[in-house]
């Protein structure tokens, strides 16, 4: 899926869209190198002398799962389509950070605290003329 | 620096959320009257009031909570006041914890000798949602339920599988102590006459109740409710002319966001600064240490310690936190039961959130409210069987706030 025009992100701005490698959008300090998700216009390090804004970065698409849970509610409006059971994953990326986001099973057999997963990007519901796309991370299978 | 007392506390009984009659004012008004009157003092002798603000209604337009944010002007003009000082506090669950460190460091800072802390909260049902207003669209909080439909419920989850994750055990172990806790919290609910949940819990029913968010289940989780509280504080000599049972403010802290924490906080998207980081709840543990080292003591002088358990894993985790030991000793407290009113360590003698359910902004009423009863050794047959000298609360709440008390018998 690469942008057809009724593909549109959930909410802009948090990963590169339309793109074949989409990315999550985070932010730098080119003084201290804090990485931040979302990107932010100042730094956040409490030590960092603030001297220059931060830029923007795409971040690494692989991360270890810190911890997970699996949500057996459905929400109410207006995030209805958060049907359950759906999977949420906190995910340690090699910037350092931990970012939370939907996984793409809810099988817990498959789910492991310290495995590698890996970042894509697809459909996460349709109101019949669009279809909005949030992030995923999935498992990868590195045990064959 | 002057030493400084609570004279008397006042809770209301804890009720169903969402249900607007009595008004909050009314309830905060008669609950601050009660609590004025029990120590002997009028409106006018206040210097200050300080409330916590409110999440009421919630889902609604700015136009409509701002009269939520202003409790303390309202309570003032409400029940007769002379121009006194009146500041509202907002700091999600620990807003009332934070009213009451204010209130604190407003008096040791000579400012002024007398105030009144009050709470009031008529917190809305269901899972809590953030989001964007049109004016304060901040992508790191205002998406993560539109985005990942993540809830509250769910960082505590995560949080719950990692600490077993951490300690080599499978997440069975932590889901069993999770409901020994809601079992033994819920006896004293029942015997409370203000909580709002009297029903006794086994273990077993906690387990068979439905999973909310993997390893939750549903009686493991604070229900919302509605609730007032109120207390005055003033300086300690002045506290003795009113009452023969001063109850000592031996530190009153309030924490908040950690670069460097590596647990995931509600609500955000991602932690900051992760990279370094080792040991996870730094941000909890810090205001802790802040009070221990205001009030000049160590964990081995808490006796008794009342902990905001939005969930059981937060009960289990304060404890990790204010002990500061390994978490296996937790885990050994609560499995022999020792957190129990006739325990080593009494943990939430009040019943807690699991029995009161969560007035949100102002839950740290209840467990300022029952650490005094239970100096004055006035909590019946809650009362905890040791000799008690001092006392802990916790709060924890959504951004990253935090607040911290020790009270201490003063006389």
């Amino acid at each position: 899926m690469n942008g057809e025009r009724d593909q549109l992100p959930v909410v802009g701005g948090l990963f590169t869209w339309p793109s074949d490698e989409p990315k999550l959008i985070g932010s730098r300090c080119p003084i201290c190198g804090s990485v931040q998700f979302p990107r932010s216009n100042v730094c956040n390090n409490p030590d960092c002398d603030h001297s220059k804004g931060t830029e923007e970065i795409l971040l690494s698409t692989e991360g270890t799962l810190y911890s997970y849970t699996i949500h057996a509610y459905d929400l109410r409006t207006p995030f209805d389509y958060h049907k359950a059971p759906y999977a949420i994953g906190a995910v340690e990326l090699p910037e350092g950070i931990i970012v939370v986001g939907r996984l793409t099973t809810t099988d817990a057999k498959k789910l492991r605290i310290g495995m590698k997963v890996k970042f894509k990007v697809d459909k996460l519901y349709t109101d019949g003329e669009k279809t909005y796309l949030t992030y995923f991370f999935e498992p990868v299978d590195d045990e064959k | 620096m002057s030493e400084i007392a609570i004279v008397s506390a006042s809770i209301t009984d804890w009720t169903d959320a969402g249900v607007a009659i009595p008004s909050p004012l009314d309830k905060l008004a008669s609950v601050a009257i009660e609590a004025l009157r029990k120590a002997k003092i009028r409106p006018r002798d206040l210097d200050a009031i300080i409330t916590n603000t409110t999440a009421l209604p919630f889902d609604a337009p700015s136009y409509i909570t701002i009269s939520a944010q202003h409790f303390a002007h309202r309570l003032a003009e409400k029940i007769g006041s002379h121009g006194v000082r009146c500041m509202n506090v907002c700091a999600a669950c620990a807003s009332g914890a934070i009213a009451f460190a204010t209130a604190d460091a407003m008096i040791k800072s000579g400012l002024v000798k007398t105030v009144l802390v009050g709470g009031v909260d008529n917190s809305p049902r269901g899972f809590y949602y953030q989001g964007p207003s049109f004016l304060d669209p901040d992508l790191a909080v205002s998406y993560p339920h539109k985005v990942v439909g993540i809830t509250n419920p769910s960082y505590w989850a995560m949080w719950a599988r990692r600490r077993a994750y951490e300690m080599g055990k499978p997440v069975e172990d932590i889901k069993e102590l999770m409901a020994l806790v809601k079992e033994i919290q819920s006896a004293y609910g029942a015997l409370n006459p203000h909580a709002r949940y009297k029903k006794l819990f086994t273990a077993k029913e906690v387990l068979a109740s439905p999973v909310v968010c993997d390893p939750l289940h549903l009686y493991m989780i604070s229900a919302v409710s509605s609730g007032a509280g109120a207390a005055v504080i003033m300086d300690i000599e002045k506290a003795r002319k009113i009452t023969d049972k001063p109850v000592k403010i031996a530190a009153s802290t309030v924490g908040s966001t950690v670069y460097g924490e590596p647990s995931p906080r509600l609500v955000y998207f991602a932690t900051a600064g992760g990279k370094n980081a080792k040991q996870p709840f730094i941000e909890w543990r810090k205001p802790i240490e802040a009070a221990y080292r205001q009030a000049g003591v160590t964990a081995d002088d808490i006796d008794i310690l009342e902990a905001h358990d939005t969930s059981c894993f937060h009960t289990i985790n304060w404890i990790d936190q204010v002990k500061g030991w390994e978490r296996e000793e937790t885990d050994k407290l609560i499995r022999n039961k020792q957190i129990r009113h006739d325990g080593e360590f009494p943990v939430n003698l009040s019943g807690g959130t699991a029995s009161f359910g969560e007035a949100v902004m102002c839950q740290a009423l209840v467990m300022i409210h029952e650490l005094v009863l239970q100096l004055r050794e006035e909590a019946g047959e809650r009362q905890a069987k040791k000799k008690l000298k001092m006392g802990m609360c916790t709060a924890y709440g959504a951004y990253g706030s935090y607040g911290v008390i020790i009270l201490e018998k003063g006389w």
